[in-house]
């Protein structure tokens, strides 16, 4: 076990230092840089604009630039932002939290509708309702989520005349205005989430309550309710576990539009910023801890499926 | 039946008798008419993407406008006879722009699709078929542009180049060869083991014979399958992009465009928003529904052995389940890919 968390976690790593090279190469071969975007307004002579390019450190070829940038983040030091010199860290952690908020509420909304429409529709099985309910699933896996919050937002508008706040309020001050705000970005981005969870729970259960131990279990006279919430929903719970690690990734990429659109002051917002303001550092910080966070998750995973299923990790089971 | 002709083909004595004129051509559509009846969900979703080209392609003849055209008298005129879905706030009539928006789509689809169907698979093919360094390196870093969220690359790739047509193609295009290349270089080591292509390895076939006429004609069907399922992801991205305005420039009539243009007027003319979200919404469940079909159709469990089925992996589960287990497992889960979001994959049902 010991052998595969470290080949797993080297995997990681090794991803992890592809993707940084990446984006500091694909960042340097933008035509135009920070400086002349700041500057091409004010008609500062272009000796002015190389000092501030040495000051920023661009006019050094792109490697010394990697390499520094890595000996500092070693040091936890991310760099400053090209625009207000404020580091990079301190920008990234102030947005963090909204988007974390509207990640689990949105990744909670959706797992708790997905499971209980896969439910219902694995024990009803074959019945209208099952029917409506996967014509209904796949139906919210084709609309895009800023288009069911687009969908929302003119449904409100019209049958209640009411639109969100647009000024994003925290939590602790005024909860209504908040809930008012996160509402329907929330649902707009679980249904995806719902969905998927909808489909995978329907099919898993489907298999184990046709299997020989759900017979066995229903053979003791145990209740149907039981069978069903305990016997064969716990079986199915890797299989969403895993996909709710994967939906990680999705709803992440989501906030960057819904943030957008709603006006919250997330990271999906500072990423967006950064990539049209050119503002490098800012833009490798969120890139890194985005892929970071979707590499860790999948190894998380591996390392549970590899807990679960020995075969996996003495790979036996590759032959 | 492809795995039987195969093997008749690679018999070296006596030679294969070559199959008659036009025989490929009346295979496929026998084949495309058992799959109508035997899928009836995915004999709709193609009638409905039949019909969805047909706009695109007639969409000169069809709309009743210019998509360009500002009428300036009927600015956010509300659906009537003249005008069957509005105008919008320049006067433009809502549903030329709409049908011409399919034309956007399709082009941007079918480009993104095709160019990085044939990149992807031939990627995953040589790096599968070849394998060892070749195949270490040229995966990390095929990991490493899946571990980046879809839409920030997306940013990247198209604040680099500019908002147009084009460069949304390239941009969708880097970002998706990925998926393909993944699906391709699994089931080109599924194919590498079996019977056959050591049998015509034995005959002394040449690689390029042996990938051109065993391992590319077995993996056609799971990497059509995901084609499907990705041209729906495109034509999101796409709209997706357009609407942060960075995908098709603001005169173009593209769905995601008309959306973004149309949220200033929720309240005084909603069929802004809604007459595209649902051209994109039938445009892109038509495509989703017709992945499915085809998943269920060429049921994999026929090819699944019993251990197989214990582990749950089955797309080349040999390398591919030491290297990226859990991706592994999500492209045997599914193959729907979401690609504005992050590529990744979602599970669904497994055909029954």
């Amino acid at each position: 076990m010991i052998g595969y968390t470290l080949r797993r976690l080297g995997y990681g790593v090794v991803v992890m230092g592809l993707v940084t090279i990446f984006v500091f190469v694909i960042m340097r071969l933008v035509p135009g840089d920070a400086v002349s975007l700041q500057l091409q307004d004010t008609g500062v002579s272009k000796e002015a604009a190389d000092v501030l390019r040495a000051e920023f450190g661009l006019d050094d070829p792109v490697w010394v630039q990697l390499w520094e940038w890595l000996a500092g983040a070693v040091q936890g030091d991310l760099g400053a932002s090209f625009y207000n010199k404020e580091p990079v860290i301190d920008l990234f952690l102030a947005r963090v939290p909204v988007t974390v908020q509207l990640g689990l509420l949105a990744m909670l909304v959706g797992t708790a509708l997905g499971l209980t429409v896969g439910i219902i529709a694995a024990i009803t099985r074959g019945s209208v309702t099952d029917s409506a309910l996967r014509v209904f699933a796949v139906a919210f896996l084709s609309v895009p989520n800023f288009v069911i919050a687009l969908l929302l937002l003119t449904a409100f508008a019209l049958w209640f005349a009411w639109s969100p706040p647009l000024v994003y309020a925290e939590p602790t001050e005024d909860f209504v205005s908040w809930a008012q705000q996160m509402a329907i970005p929330v649902f707009a981005l679980g249904t995806g989430g719902m969905a998927a969870v909808a489909r995978l729970t329907r099919s898993s259960m489907l298999e184990s309550l046709g299997s020989d131990y759900i017979r066995t279990v229903r053979a003791k006279g145990v209740r149907e309710r039981t069978v069903v919430l305990k016997h064969s929903l716990r079986n199915s719970t890797i299989a969403v576990l895993t996909l709710l690690g994967l939906e990680l990734a999705t709803v992440l990429g989501g906030t960057v539009i819904i943030e957008r659109m709603f006006g919250l002051p997330g990271t999906g917002q500072l990423i967006y910023q950064a990539v049209l303001d050119r503002d490098y550092p800012v833009v490798v910080a969120c890139t890194i801890f985005y892929a970071g966070l979707f590499v860790i998750t999948i190894i998380l995973i591996d390392l549970l499926y590899a807990l679960v299923d020995p075969r996996i990790r003495t790979g036996k089971a590759l032959s | 039946m492809t795995e039987k002709q195969t093997l008749t083909e690679t018999r070296p004595v006596p030679p294969a008798p070559r199959p008659p004129r036009g025989a490929a051509l009346r295979r496929a559509l026998k084949a495309l008419r058992v799959f109508m009846r035997s899928q009836p969900l995915g004999a709709a979703a193609l009638l409905l993407i039949c019909a969805f080209v047909l706009v695109a392609l007639l969409a000169p003849w069809i709309a009743p406008y210019d998509p360009l055209e500002q009428f300036r008298r009927d600015i956010l005129d509300p659906p009537s006879g003249k005008y069957l879905f509005g105008t919008d706030d320049l006067g433009r009539d809502v549903l030329s722009r709409t049908i011409h928006g399919a034309r956007t789509s399709l082009i941007v689809g079918v480009t993104t699709t095709g160019v990085s169907l044939v990149l992807g698979t031939m990627i995953g093919v040589i790096s599968g078929y070849f394998g060892r360094g070749l195949d270490l390196v040229v995966q990390r870093v095929m990991d490493a542009v899946q571990a980046v969220p879809g839409i920030v690359l997306l940013l990247f790739i198209a604040v680099i180049l500019g908002p147009s047509v084009c460069n949304t193609i390239i941009a969708l295009t880097v970002v998706i060869t990925p998926s393909f290349n993944r699906i391709a270089r699994a089931e080109t080591l599924r194919v590498r083991q079996e019977p056959y292509v050591e049998a015509a390895r034995a005959t002394g076939a040449h690689a390029p014979r042996i990938l051109a006429l065993h391992v590319l004609p077995n993996m056609l069907a799971s990497v059509l399958t995901l084609g499907s399922l990705i041209f729906a992801g495109v034509i999101i991205a796409e709209s997706a992009l357009s609407f942060l305005g960075i995908g098709a420039p603001p005169p173009t009539p593209s769905w995601g465009l008309m959306l973004s243009e149309g949220v200033r007027y929720v309240e005084r003319a909603p069929w802004l928003i809604i007459v595209p979200s649902v051209a994109l919404s039938i445009a892109v469940f038509s495509f989703n529904l017709l992945g499915d079909a085809l998943r269920d159709h060429l049921d994999p469990r026929l090819h699944r052995s019993a251990a197989d089925r214990v582990t749950g992996l089955w797309w080349g589960r040999r390398m591919l389940s030491r290297l990226a287990p859990s991706l592994a497992r999500a492209t045997e889960q599914n193959l729907s890919t979401d690609v504005t979001t992050g590529g990744t994959p979602r599970p669904s049902e497994p055909p029954r």
